[in-house]
């Protein structure tokens, strides 16, 4: 089974949140790619809008989509433990509740990019996440990633 | 702190890298942007979850191999 992240995916996960009413917002790479940043990833990164209405909304979102959780981990989801990693579905996937570098999620959603139904974070939002994260990985990335936020910006 | 800024010549080849990516199709851009390899650790657990993001980022710094750039030390 391919675990790389297909389009076709995103569009299942974009029409399973829009079926459930699930908040979400591509966080991360996933998200600048969406918003045309050329780079490769591996997973794809969500903010999930920390409430009992949505967490209940993305558990049946996710077993529509093929991931399996056991009880106690659907009652994470449901509650919004803040840093979910899921690697037993068709791909890998992460559930942020709680990103370093982003205000609120409803700060988020306002200023929210909407790329042919995909909702996804501005790019300041993707970059102040991946500065406060100061992974090796993000220091490497930041630089390019910046120069694409002003490219995208004077192209808007 | 070393200064990050990127040369003239590669801000130019940047700037072409985003306008060759803005004249492709989201489809294309997604089929090659989304990669998958194996990473040590990180990809043997069907599932694992965290109460905040720091202490992702120290069972990061604890268990994955450095060499996967997730450990925050410079």
């Amino acid at each position: 089974m391919t675990r790389r992240f297909e389009y076709v995916q995103a569009e299942e996960i974009r029409d399973a949140f829009a079926r459930h009413g699930v908040r979400y917002l591509f966080l991360g790479k996933s998200g600048a790619i969406l918003l045309g940043f050329p780079d490769t990833t591996q997973d794809a990164d969500i903010f999930v809008e920390k409430s009992a209405e949505n967490g209940a909304a993305i558990v049946r979102a996710l077993d529509e989509l093929g991931f399996v959780l056991e009880p106690r981990e659907a009652e994470e989801v449901r509650r919004g433990k803040d840093f979910i990693q899921l690697k037993d579905g068709p791909f890998d996937l992460d559930l942020i509740f709680a990103p370093d570098g982003i205000e609120s999620f409803a700060k988020a959603w306002s200023r929210r990019v909407d790329i042919e139904g995909f909702l996804v974070c501005h790019p300041d939002d993707i970059i102040a996440s991946k500065r406060a994260a100061n992974r090796q990985k993000d220091r490497e990335s930041l630089p390019r990633l910046m120069a694409f936020s002003d490219y995208w910006k004077q192209q808007r | 702190m070393a200064d990050d800024t990127p040369c003239p010549l590669t801000e130019a080849t940047w700037r072409r890298e985003f306008e060759a990516a803005s004249r492709r199709p989201l489809r294309m851009r997604f089929k090659y942007a989304f990669i998958h390899t194996y990473k040590p650790v990180l990809d043997d657990a069907r599932y694992r979850s965290f109460a905040s993001l720091s202490e992702y980022r120290a069972w990061c710094e604890a268990n994955l191999p450095s060499w996967l750039g997730y450990d925050q030390a410079l």
